[in-house]
């Protein structure tokens, strides 16, 4: 009976070891996934009223604004409206003119920087633009 | 030899299980991080287009200065602002926002938010220079 119980605390260690294996490398692969998306060092503004997004178009582009009015897409920084403009531009002639605009600004960051991207939208011709908000519950 | 086999094809079920339990728990709380954003959709002016051409009987205007708003000229807390946006609750209504460049993008979202939970879903964001 005893000698049964020892093999019993032994033997998952092996497949216990193959699936840790297996969830760290799941965890390399979908974290560097999502950072070139997401901008974590943003804390979006609070909204308690509109609907959570459970899809969102995969050709949309992200324009982050961070606290401090500096400017990124996929944490490549733009430091220049030229730049974003020519970029928009870009993705305009590449998927057209529905290509969705989702700007995700720090809540503390000042409205003239988040105005400056939103004249760079509109004279490239994309008026319809989504600002991202967290969800409070 | 043939018994211990069979043990060793019987016990890795549990901790498997308990893995299974593990990563059920993990997508859940991720999913559940992914979908708590929500995203205002809002409408620009054209560039260098004058907005006195286009004169339309159902508007709105609220404008956000730093932590003040004010509705049709009439300055509120936001409290009140809800309250009075429960008057227009027609989906058709155009909304003007118009934004201080000195304002902080969490009162442009607080308004668009209260705007989009009383139904106003034609938003418009105008800066005021």
């Amino acid at each position: 009976m005893k000698r049964r119980h020892d093999e019993d605390l032994q033997t998952p260690i092996t497949a216990m070891i193959d699936i840790v294996f297996q969830l760290i490398i799941y965890f390399v692969v979908t974290s560097s996934v999502d950072k070139d998306i997401v901008d974590e060092s943003i804390r979006l503004a609070e909204a308690s009223h509109a609907p959570a997004v459970e899809t969102s178009d995969p050709r949309t582009v992200i324009i982050n604004i961070n606290a401090k009015g500096r400017v990124n897409v996929a944490l490549q920084p733009i430091n220049n409206m030229q730049q974003l403009e020519n970029l928009l531009l870009s993705m305009k002639v590449q998927s057209g003119s529905s290509v969705p605009v989702l700007i995700r600004c720090d809540g503390s960051t000042r409205f003239d920087h988040v105005d400056q991207v939103m004249q760079r939208a509109a004279k490239v011709g994309l008026y319809r633009v989504r600002i991202a908000a967290m969800v409070d519950e | 030899m043939k018994h211990r086999k069979e043990e060793d094809l019987a016990v890795p079920m549990s901790s498997m299980i308990d893995i299974v339990f593990l990563l059920l728990i993990y997508f859940i709380i991720t999913a559940k991080d992914e979908v708590s954003e929500a995203h205002l959709a809002v409408n620009l002016p054209a560039p260098g287009r004058s907005k006195a051409g286009d004169t339309k009987p159902q508007l709105l205007e609220i404008e956000v200065y730093e932590g003040q708003y004010s509705l049709r000229g009439v300055f509120l807390s936001l409290d009140n602002l809800e309250l009075a946006l429960r008057r227009f609750r027609d989906p058709e209504l155009t909304v003007i926002v118009k934004v201080s460049v000195q304002a902080r993008a969490r009162d442009l979202v607080a308004v668009l938010d209260l705007c989009q939970g009383q139904g106003l879903n034609k938003l418009n964001v105008v800066t005021l220079r």
